[in-house]
This record gives C-alpha cells, sequence and structure tokens, in this order.
C-alpha cells in the first residue's frame, strides 16, 4: 500500500485485493481492509453494486475490478 | 496472500518455464515486450528472465507513467507548487522526477507546500479541509489511474468544491505502442499486454497490433504465473503461426472493459490533440486534458502554467530504454552517475522503471554470472 515499500502501487500500473467492511452507498464509497489490516476509503462507482465481504481489486483509491476467486493456473 | 499465493507456486513456475522450453525453436531469437512497468517490476523482482531460454528476450516498454512525464512537465508542476497559497498533491513516485531545476520533494524542501497523496480522493480531502487555499492534484497515469482522477472530479463538481483543481498528465496507452511499432530500430516478435489497463479499455484496442503490424499480444496479470503463462502463449502462436490478442488475465480484464470507468473518462477528459513523452517526443492524441465541462477544474487554465519544454539530459539515454533499443546496463550513466538514489532519468526514479527495477534486483543476476564465469 505505501509508497516506502519496495515500490509505489499507485504509480506501477498495481492494483491490490481489499475486502469491503462497510458501505456508503449515498456517496459511493466503501470504507476497505487490505492484507495488512490497514483501512482505506475507496470508491465504489466502477464495480457497483458491492456488499460487505466482497473482494475488490484497489487503484489509486478506487476499486476497478472485482477480485476473481482463486484459479490455480495449470501449466 | 489472498487471490496472490496461488500465482507465486514454485512448482508450477518451473513446470511452465519447462512448457516455455518446449515452445521455442533453438535457432530462433525472441524478443518479446512487457508493455507495462508492473511487469517489469515484477520480472527483475521474481527474477522471471532467469527461468527462460536465453534465445527468448524480454524488452521493457514505455509502460511506467513516471518515466514518460518529460521534465518541462515537471517544471511546470513546481511553477504551480510555488503559486501563492497553493497546495499541490502529487503520487509519491512523481515526488522523486527530477525537472530541470529539482523534483517536487526539492520543492517541498524551499517551501512549496507539496504533499504526497495515495489516491486522488486524498487530494480532494486536503482541498475541503484547507478551503482558503488550492488544492493541485498533479495527476499521471495511464488509463489505470485515469478514472480515479475522473471519479473525483465528477465528485468535487457535484459537492461545489472549487478549490480543487487538477494538472492532468494522464496519458493513453495505445498511441506509443503504435509509435514503437512504427518506430525502424524496433525488432520484436510479441507484446506482454498490460493488465490493469485492459480492466479498463478492455482487450479490443490492442486488436490492431496483430492486425496491422502482425505480431501476437498476451494481456497479462503481474504474478510470476501470470507472466510465464503469457510468455508461453505467446509463445505458443509464433510456434503454431498464430497472431492473435489473447487473453492470460482473464480473472480480471473483461474484453469490453469496464463501461462505467470509460463513461467517467469521456466525460470529464478530451484528447490532446499531442503531447511529449520522455525519449519518445511528441505523440498525436497520446494524453488526456480536461473537458470543456470541466474546465473550471483545470490548474492550466486557472494559472499561468509557463509550459516549459526542456531537453532531456544528453547522457541519459531513457528514450532507448523505453523503446527497448538498449537495455538498462548498457546505458552510459547507468549505475554510476545515474542511480535510484541520485537519478539523472526517469526510468531510474520509479521502481516500474526499467533503470530502477533492474539496479535493484537484476544486477545480482548479472553479478553472480559474472563470479560464475
Amino acid at each position: 500500500m505505501s509508497c516506502a515499500e519496495d515500490h509505489c502501487v499507485t504509480c506501477g500500473d498495481v492494483a491490490e485485493s481489499m475486502r469491503v467492511l462497510r458501505i456508503d452507498t449515498e456517496r459511493d464509497l466503501a470504507l476497505c481492509e487490505d492484507e495488512t489490516g490497514a483501512h482505506r476509503t475507496v470508491e465504489i462507482a466502477l464495480v457497483a453494486p458491492v456488499a460487505e465481504g466482497d473482494e475488490l481489486l484497489v487503484h489509486a483509491g478506487t476499486a476497478i475490478s472485482r477480485a476473481a476467486a482463486a484459479v490455480v493456473v495449470s501449466p | 496472500m489472498r487471490f496472490v499465493d496461488e500465482f507465486r507456486d514454485a512448482e508450477l513456475g518451473r513446470a511452465l518455464a519447462g512448457e516455455i522450453l518446449g515452445a521455442v525453436e533453438p535457432d530462433r531469437h525472441y524478443k518479446l515486450m512487457e508493455v507495462c512497468g508492473g511487469h517489469t517490476h515484477s520480472i527483475y523482482k521474481y527474477a522471471i528472465d532467469d527461468l527462460l531460454p536465453d534465445n527468448v528476450e524480454l524488452v521493457h516498454g514505455p509502460g511506467c507513467p513516471v518515466c514518460v512525464i518529460p521534465m518541462g512537465r515537471v517544471d511546470d508542476g513546481i511553477a504551480l507548487a510555488r503559486e501563492d497559497g497553493v497546495i499541490l498533491t502529487c503520487f509519491g513516485d512523481m515526488m522523486r522526477v527530477p525537472g530541470s531545476d529539482g523534483t517536487f520533494l526539492d520543492a517541498k524542501a524551499a517551501g512549496a507546500d507539496v504533499r504526497m497523496v495515495y489516491s486522488p480522493l486524498d487530494a480532494l480531502r486536503i482541498a475541503k479541509q484547507n478551503p482558503d487555499r488550492t488544492v493541485v492534484f498533479f495527476a499521471i497515469g495511464f488509463e489505470t489511474t485515469a478514472p480515479s482522477t475522473a471519479l473525483t472530479l465528477r465528485r468535487a463538481k457535484a459537492e461545489g468544491v472549487r478549490n480543487f483543481l487538477c494538472m492532468c498528465s494522464h496519458v493513453t496507452i495505445v498511441p506509443p505502442l503504435r509509435a514503437l511499432l512504427e518506430s525502424p530500430d524496433l525488432r520484436l516478435d510479441g507484446f506482454i499486454g498490460p493488465g490493469h489497463v485492459s480492466t479498463i479499455v478492455g482487450v479490443r484496442p490492442f486488436e490492431f497490433i496483430p492486425a496491422d503490424y502482425g505480431r501476437p499480444l498476451v494481456t497479462a496479470g503481474f504474478e510470476p504465473l501470470d507472466i510465464l503463462q503469457s510468455i508461453r502463449m505467446i509463445l505458443l502462436q509464433l510456434r503454431d503461426g498464430r497472431c492473435e490478442v489473447e487473453n492470460q488475465y482473464k480473472r480480471v480484464v473483461p474484453y469490453e472493459g469496464n463501461r462505467a470507468a470509460l463513461a467517467v473518462m469521456a466525460e470529464v477528459f478530451e484528447l490532446r490533440p499531442h503531447f511529449e513523452w520522455r525519449g519518445l517526443g511528441f505523440i498525436s492524441q497520446s494524453a488526456l486534458r480536461l473537458s470543456e465541462a470541466y474546465a473550471d477544474f483545470d490548474a492550466e487554465l486557472r494559472y499561468d502554467v509557463p509550459g516549459v519544454r526542456v531537453a532531456d539530459p544528453k547522457a541519459c539515454q531513457c528514450g532507448e530504454v523505453l523503446k527497448g533499443v538498449i537495455k538498462p546496463w548498457e546505458c552510459k550513466v547507468f549505475g554510476t552517475a545515474c542511480t535510484p538514489e541520485h537519478a539523472i532519468g526517469t526510468c531510474m526514479v520509479s521502481p516500474e522503471g526499467a533503470c530502477a527495477a533492474y539496479y535493484n534486483y537484476g544486477r545480482y543476476a548479472s553479478e553472480r554470472e559474472a563470479v560464475a564465469g
């Protein structure tokens, strides 16, 4: 999440998985939690409707997709 | 890690590497370009090229949004940051990109109010918290990031926030790819397509690459197995004489992209007639500016932005690196005058830049080889 780590997730074409904790439907915002337990407010207009517990892919504070269920790549 | 560990499985990685070895013709040299800086970072971080046969070469493309911002644009941003009452906000890596007279961080050290934000929404929050100041968001990024800026501007407009402005340097991915493909000194066999840009724009915009230029493209995810599988898919196309766009990252990328994102981008932005790219020069219709409906939020209209043009430093070969003509370590100043701590070129500033990624990870492989040799 932070730019202090090995690279800046916002500057790169990087999206990270976050879980929806609470939703503000009026403002199209959701409180989300990342892997480390950190919370952030996320724009959800691009993936609406969203429910609590959904997993989203978040880039620059905006959910750009839903995180897909784990799929094992078969070679 | 959720949705990630499965794609870092070492055993599957080795199996894929074996499949790749089986897909190549031993006498042929393959040159594949990963378009996106995120892929470059993953390739070096996980030493993916160590798993590839010697005759499969990865070339690092122009898909790092920080690396392609020209020095003059940074100077313009710094000029805005020095305006009375302005708070300039930007993403982390942008803070360290050198203009002709220092970086945003240098401007901050000299007294300008420059703040790092994680998202445009954070910048809008700062504007609401500081109604007597003007908050300028220095927006960079490809189509992955542009919807975030667009949504924030739409929110600012709806909420009547008048002290929030945007200096828009968003760029689009297709025009530089076309420019690269037109470049006479470039020889490529295929493309690893940008995964998260495609989440927004879909797969369709890349179909001109096989259709017009006869090169396959596979849209790829960012984990090691994603990248290995994509390379295998490209090599299989080449082996079988196919040439098409395929989507390895189907778990995230829909064929048509994200319609809501494309709609908000169409509302808030319009194409610039041309835009200067670091190392690549001016490319037509390759960047976005605010549309007329959002002119009130355009920092370049509100302030007298100098519009500085600055030539790249002579020693810097970012352009050739961005075009994949030379490898990072072949640049004259790589690792000596130009390091992540004291970057001359933008490819060394952002960890997604090919030079920084190689400096941070890849050079150790070279050192190992040198020791072993």
